[in-house]
């Protein structure tokens, strides 16, 4: 468990330097792709329901955003914490996807 | 019961996540700095590949346009050979005047280079590599090169700061646009994502697109003669007492590496 935060950690730090730093240059419309919320909304939605580690990549990918825009800290970790918790239940309660139940 | 245990643990990490967001507003900008200087350097190597890819891409997407605008160009380019030619006479004729008079030119700024770092996603803000450390303070001003206006000090960090773009929602300056009869004068407001708007122009006054805006020295803020951007689309209703008008900024940040700030 603690590895995977880790590596998490890391993985997010990244993600937000590549959105902030290069992504930037790319935007549609002024548009830039979150990197993060992506990322955190597809592993809330794939993961086993009964797991839980979907809410910790919520926590440390919201720090990142928080630390890297010039908002309070707090405003992104919210907002994606609220959105993993949503999907997570949302998807515990109405959706089984095949895939992710088996093993 | 397994289930009230789970239910338990999403709440003590609920709680646990509000008491730490808490606190770390109280060391907020000590740590964002922290950050913004592990981060500096792969920030830096980063914007620059993002600007170069860019580059070479869009290039690629937009040869018709770029053809298109290369034969625009030339046209302009001819017309302002001609204008440079004309003012070049006049440049003469008014040094001699100042001579005559007597008056000095105005003086230069104090300037500080400073490199963009990184972008917000969301608001109009851009993070620079110059802080309190090399005398930056809030307030000032940021322009480019070519004495295009891109914003002011918001934040200061350390050795970082953040500058709010002229486009913020909250940013709001006196502008004019310099006609030969009589300067037209407004308020230049930020609109978020690059747009910019200039604001409480009286309705009598004849605005045309291409007309060029630059900072006026009434605010205080801004020094004079600084480029803000081209007047792109005029909206004007009978019922209110002012025009606006929609501006095409002239500073891409994108595009841009070096800032300057005025000391």
């Amino acid at each position: 468990m603690f590895k995977k935060i880790l590596i998490s950690i890391i993985v997010f730090y990244f993600l937000v330097l590549i959105q902030t730093s290069f992504l930037v240059h790319f935007n549609i419309l002024g548009i830039v792709p979150n990197l993060v919320l992506i990322s955190v909304v597809l592993w809330n939605l794939f993961e086993k329901s009964k797991n839980y580690f979907g809410l910790y990549i919520a926590l440390i990918g919201g720090f990142f955003l928080d630390i890297f825009s010039n908002r309070l800290i707090g405003f992104y970790i919210l907002i994606l914490f609220a959105l993993a918790i949503f999907l997570k239940l949302v998807f515990k309660r109405y959706v089984r996807i095949p895939f992710t139940e088996k093993n | 019961m397994k289930l009230s245990s789970k239910k338990n643990k999403v709440l003590i990490i609920i709680v646990v996540v509000i008491l730490i967001i808490f606190l770390l507003n109280f060391f907020q900008k000590d740590i964002k700095s922290f950050f913004y200087s592990v981060s500096a350097p792969i920030q830096k190597v980063l914007w620059r590949a993002g600007d170069r890819t860019s580059d070479f891409f869009g290039g690629i997407v937009r040869v018709k346009i770029l053809k298109q605008e290369l034969d625009e160009l030339k046209l302009e380019n001819q017309e302002l050979t001609a204008q440079v030619v004309a003012l070049e006479d006049l440049k003469k004729e008014n040094k001699t005047l100042r001579q005559v008079l007597e008056i000095g030119f105005q003086k230069e700024f104090k300037l500080a280079l400073a490199q963009i770092i990184s972008k917000d996603i969301s608001q109009d803000f851009i993070l620079i590599d110059k802080g309190s450390d090399d005398g930056i303070s809030k307030n000032m001003p940021v322009i480019t090169q070519q004495r295009v206006l891109v914003g002011k000090i918001g934040e200061i960090y350390k050795n970082f700061s953040k500058v709010m773009l002229s486009s913020n929602k909250e940013s709001s300056f006196d502008a004019k646009i310099q006609k030969e009869e009589k300067d037209i004068s407004g308020v230049v407001k930020g609109q978020g994502n690059f747009r910019i708007l200039f604001d409480f122009i009286p309705r009598e006054e004849n605005l045309s697109q291409e007309d060029i805006v630059i900072t006026s020295a009434l605010g205080g803020i801004f020094p004079k003669g600084l480029l803000v951007g081209k007047i792109k689309e005029i909206k004007k209703s009978d019922v209110d007492p002012f025009q606006q008008a929609e501006i095409e900024p002239f500073f891409d940040v994108s595009q841009t590496e070096a800032l300057f700030i005025i000391l």
